[in-house]
C-alpha cells in the first residue's frame, strides 16, 4: 500500500512511529550495552534503565580473568573454516543450479528445502558416537562440518540468485575464444560474483558464529568453546554476575553487527528469493 | 544447454567420452561436494538413528533390537504429551504473534519516510544477534522481584511476578522470546512481498472507489496469500525445532512446563543416556510435522 500522495508531514510523523518502534523493541539490547559499564554493585543498587556511572571493569575481568578471549578466537576458527567450505560447496552448487537444468538438479534443489527443515539433533546423535569414536569431541572439525551441511541450503540459493543476475552471453563468448564450460565458470562468472560472494561469505560466517545447539554437544571443554557455548557457561557460574554477563553479550554482538551492516542489503534478496520461493 | 546427454546411434564407449568431452558432466561435479557432505552428515546418520530408535542403546554401547518398545513406552509417558502440548502452544503462538507483527510492521515500512534503509536493519538486529545474547537480554527485564518488566508494573501500581518460577508465566515468556526473536524474517519476506505486488491493482480498485481498508482486503491480503502460507509452513516447522529458546531461558523448567520435544529428545540422549527413546521422540516429531505439513499444503490446494 505505497502511495507516493503521503505528505511530508504524514511521512515525519511515520518516521517519529517507527523509532519509539525501533526502541520498544531492540529495548532489552539497548539496557544490556548501556548497562555493561557499570560494576555489577552499581547495576544491582540503582536497577535503572539509564546507567548512572560509567567504568570499563566488566571488560577488564573478561580480559584478565576469563576465558572470554579464548572463546572469541575459536569462534572465528570455526566460523572462518565453515565459511571457506560453506562458500566453496554453494557457490559451486548455486551456478549449477543457476546455469543447467535437468532431473538430478531439480531433485537436488528439492533436497535442499527437506534439510532446510531437517531436525538436526536426529543427526546429532549418531554424528556424536562416531567422533566421539574418533576422538573429535572438543576439535573443531566435527563442529565446522555439521555447520557447513546446516547452512549449505540457504548459502546455494543465495548463490543461485546471485549466479542469475550474471549474463549468460559472458560464458558463451568466453566458450567459442576456446574455454571449457569449468574454465568459464572459473575465470569469467567467480570474479564477476565478487560482492555476492562475499555476501554469502559472511552469511555464512554470522550463522556458525551465532550458532548454540550443535557447539554446545561437541564443544565440551572449556578451552573449545565457542562464544555463545562460553557464555551459556557463564550464565550457569556467574548467574548473579550481571556486570560481566553484559559486558560479555555486549562483545558478542560486535562482530554479528559489523558483518551484518556489511551483508544487510543481500540477506533480503537471498532470503526472499531462495527461502521462500525454493 | 541440455542435460540429457545426445546418444549416437552407434552408442558405446566413444559417446560416454564425448558426452564428457563436451562438459556434459560438470553440473554433476559442481554438486558432488555438497552431495557428499550432506549425505555423510544427514543422510547416514539419519538411517542410523532410525535403527537406534529401536534397540536400548546407550551413549556407550549399541544395545539390543528392543522393537517397538521405545515408541509404545513414550506415547505412554506423560513427559511425552506435556512436550506435545508445549511444543503445539509455543508454536501456534509463535507463528500467530509473528505473522500478526510481521504483517503490521512490514506494512509499516513499505510506506514512504524517510530513514526507512535504517529502521529495516535496526529491526532486524533481534533476529540476528546470537541466540545467547538474546537471552541474556531478556533475562536482565524479568530475572527477579526488582527486574526492569517488575519495575514497569510496579510502576503502574501492579505486582511483581516471579516471571521464571510460575509455570504459565514461564510459557508466556518463552512464547515471547521466541516471537521476538523470530518476527523480522517473517518481516522481511512479507516485506518483499508487498513490493511485489503489481500497483495497478490498486489503482484499480481506487477507481472502483475502495476504501483503504478495503483494498487491504481484496487486494494486498489476496495477493501475499501463497507467499504467507509458506512462511507459516517455516515458521511451524522453526518453533517446533527450537531448542535454544526454551533450553538456555529455563532449561525446561519449572517442573518442564516449557520443555518441547527437542528439549525432551535431548534430555533422554545426553543426560538419561537412554539413546533409543531420544531418536524415537525425534523421528515422532518428525512423522507429526511431515502429516501436519502434506494435510496443510493440500488443504491449500484445494481452496
Amino acid at each position: 500500500m505505497s502511495l507516493n500522495s503521503n505528505t511530508l508531514a504524514a511521512r515525519w510523523r511515520l518516521f517519529a512511529i517507527m523509532v519509539v518502534i525501533v526502541l520498544v523493541i531492540n529495548f532489552p539490547i539497548i539496557v544490556i550495552v548501556a548497562n555493561s559499564f557499570q560494576t555489577t554493585e552499581q547495576i544491582m543498587l540503582n536497577r535503572s534503565i539509564i546507567p548512572q556511572h560509567f567504568s570499563f571493569t566488566n571488560y577488564e575481568f573478561l580480559w584478565g580473568q576469563t576465558s572470554f578471549f579464548r572463546f572469541l578466537f575459536n569462534s572465528v576458527i570455526v566460523s572462518g573454516g565453515s565459511m571457506i567450505c560453506g562458500v566453496s560447496a554453494a557457490s559451486m552448487a548455486g551456478y549449477a543450479l543457476s546455469r543447467f537444468k535437468g532431473p538430478v538438479l531439480s531433485i537436488y534443489s528439492q533436497a535442499l528445502f527437506v534439510i532446510q527443515m531437517f531436525p538436526i539433533i536426529l543427526a546429532l546423535i549418531p554424528l556424536f558416537i562416531v567422533f566421539r569414536a574418533l576422538e573429535l569431541v572438543n576439535s573443531p572439525i566435527p563442529v565446522i562440518i555439521i555447520y557447513t551441511v546446516v547452512h549449505l541450503p540457504f548459502a546455494t540459493w543465495m548463490a543461485k540468485a546471485f549466479f542469475d543476475t550474471i549474463p549468460r552471453e559472458l560464458e558463451e563468448a568466453a566458450q567459442v575464444d576456446g574455454c571449457s564450460k569449468f574454465q568459464a565458470f572459473l575465470r569469467i562468472v567467480l570474479p564477476l560474483s565478487g560482492p555476492g560472494m562475499a555476501a554469502v561469505s559472511i552469511f555464512s560466517f554470522l550463522f556458525s558464529y551465532n550458532e548454540f545447539f550443535v557447539g554446545s554437544v561437541f564443544l565440551r571443554d572449556e578451552s573449545s568453546m565457542t562464544v555463545p557455548i562460553g557464555m551459556q557457561m557463564f550464565m550457569q557460574q556467574f548467574a548473579t554476575d550481571w556486570g560481566s554477563l553484559m559486558a560479555a553479550a555486549t562483545l558478542a554482538v560486535i562482530p554479528t553487527f559489523i558483518l551484518f551492516l556489511m551483508v544487510q542489503k543481500y540477506i533480503t534478496y537471498g532470503a526472499v528469493a531462495g527461502g521462500v520461493k525454493g | 544447454m541440455s542435460l540429457v546427454a545426445e546418444r549416437a546411434p552407434y552408442a558405446g564407449r566413444s559417446s560416454v567420452r564425448q558426452w564428457w568431452n563436451n562438459g556434459n558432466a560438470l553440473p554433476y561435479l559442481l554438486l558432488l561436494p555438497s552431495a557428499v557432505v550432506i549425505g555423510v552428515v544427514i543422510l547416514i546418520p539419519f538411517f542410523e538413528a532410525l535403527q537406534y530408535s529401536f534397540t536400548n542403546s546407550s551413549l556407550l554401547e549399541v544395545g539390543k533390537f528392543v522393537g517397538l518398545d521405545n515408541y509404545t513406552k513414550l506415547l505412554s509417558s506423560k513427559d511425552f504429551w506435556n512436550a506435545f502440548r508445549f511444543s503445539v502452544i509455543f508454536a501456534l503462538a509463535n507463528v500467530i504473534g509473528c505473522y500478526i507483527l510481521g504483517l503490521g510492521l512490514a506494512l509499516l515500512m513499505n510506506m514512504e519516510m524517510p530513514f526507512r534503509g535504517f529502521f529495516r536493519v535496526a529491526l532486524l538486529l533481534p533476529w540476528i544477534i546470537p541466540s545467547v545474547v538474546s537471552i541474556v537480554s531478556w533475562r536482565w527485564m524479568v530475572a527477579d522481584h526488582n527486574a526492569v518488566f517488575n519495575q514497569i508494573i510496579q510502576l503502574f501500581g501492579g505486582r511483581p511476578i516471579f516471571f521464571l518460577s510460575n509455570n504459565d508465566w514461564a510459557q508466556f515468556i518463552v512464547v515471547l522470546i521466541k516471537i521476538w526473536r523470530s518476527f523480522p524474517f517473517m518481516m522481511l519476506s512479507l516485506l518483499a512481498a508487498l513490493q511485489g505486488i503489481d500497483r495497478s491493482l490498486y489503482e484499480a480498485a481506487a477507481l472502483d472507489g475502495a476504501t483503504k481498508w478495503k483494498a487491504f482486503w481484496h487486494v494486498t491480503l489476496p495477493q501475499i496469500r501463497d507467499v504467507s502460507i509458506v512462511l507459516c509452513l517455516l515458521m511451524t516447522i522453526w518453533s517446533v525445532n527450537d531448542f535454544d529458546t526454551p533450553f538456555l531461558l529455563t532449561q525446561g523448567g519449572p517442573a518442564n512446563s516449557t520443555e518441547n520435544f527437542v528439549l525432551l529428545a535431548y534430555k533422554y540422549t545426553f543426560a538419561r543416556n537412554d539413546l533409543g527413546t531420544g531418536a524415537a521422540i525425534s523421528f515422532v516429531t518428525l512423522i507429526i510435522l511431515m502429516v501436519f505439513i502434506v494435510i496443510m499444503l493440500r488443504r491449500q490446494r484445494e481452496a
